[in-house]
């Protein structure tokens, strides 16, 4: 394959993957944690963006929401090891500490949003069970949180140093 | 011949549970939630990566193992990871052999505050990143 394409382009194709797919897993949370915190009174037929955002079936998104997830999670575990060496060691040496702390900090808060997810989707599975509506709800803003901070901390440390 | 077969086939799909219905995944599903952050947090403050990877040179070391010199960093959290998910499932499996009236009364908002809890732990791990 690296006839064709060089190892920077193929860790880079890899992270443009990671991020499209962290893009998707945003979204579908975002709204489904709109749609649990601030769900629509009446059908959005006739009313703005906003209520057009929450109002939807929130129990729709949930299996997508863990196959995403994972799958970003094991492209991001992927490009990881490359980040150790080619990105972590250059930042260290300019000074960017508190940008790679945070970043340290995004691999936790993926891994515990991993550990969530199980009891995530059967709470959706079961959305009509009124026993599990308050965790239901809380694991899917938690959930969400943690997606935008994963996110916007990846985006952040790719802008100071990405690869190529 | 397709007639003996059938009911045989009936018998077998009554017995299988989806998995969403399935009141063991539940209990699974919900001790494994609880018990990640913990394992998690130990695994990482405890220092007890299931194995130490190194990028530099592709080993992987058997527990915890430093970096050794002039063969670049050591990775530690696919080992904290591998050590969650093996005892978070074991702890997880243990729990769907309870009685469901012992699992029912698990606290399921601990799913949720256990990870706000653990995170400022791990970003309190982090000092060294914050004070340099």
């Amino acid at each position: 394959m690296f006839e064709f394409i060089s190892l920077n382009t193929f860790w880079t194709i890899l992270l443009i993957a990671h991020g499209l797919l962290a893009v998707a897993t945003l979204g579908a949370l975002t709204h489904q944690a709109m749609a649990v915190t601030a769900p629509a009174r009446q059908p959005a037929t006739s009313f703005g963006f906003v209520t057009r955002f929450r109002n939807v079936r929130g129990a729709g998104y949930a299996t997508a929401i863990c196959v995403l997830w994972v799958a970003t999670f094991i492209l991001g575990a992927w490009i990881y090891t490359k980040y150790r060496i080619a990105i972590r060691i250059p930042l260290e040496r300019t000074g960017y500490f508190k940008t790679l702390g945070f970043f340290e900090l995004k691999e936790h808060a993926a891994a515990l949003g991993l550990w969530m997810l199980p009891a995530y989707w059967y709470f959706w599975q079961n959305a009509k069970n009124p026993a599990y509506d308050a965790a239901r709800k809380w694991i899917t803003v938690l959930l969400a949180a943690m997606c935008w901070f994963a996110f916007l901390t990846g985006h952040v440390l790719n802008n100071v140093r990405g690869f190529g | 011949m397709t007639v003996a077969t059938e009911p045989r086939a009936q018998a077998n799909s009554a017995h299988v549970v989806p998995l969403a219905s399935s009141a063991a995944f539940g209990a699974f599903a919900i001790v494994f939630a609880i018990a990640g952050p913990i394992v998690y947090v130990v695994s990482e403050l405890g220092g007890v990566p299931l194995f130490t990877y190194h990028p530099g040179t592709g080993r992987i070391d058997f527990g915890f193992a430093a970096a050794r010199p002039n063969e670049g960093p050591a990775m530690y959290w696919y080992g904290w990871l591998a050590t969650t998910l093996i005892g978070a499932s074991l702890v997880g499996l243990i729990a769907t052999l309870l009685p469901r009236n012992v699992t029912a009364k698990i606290p399921l908002f601990l799913i949720w505050l256990l990870p706000l809890l653990v995170l400022p732990i791990l970003a309190y791990a982090l000092m060294p990143f914050w004070t340099r």
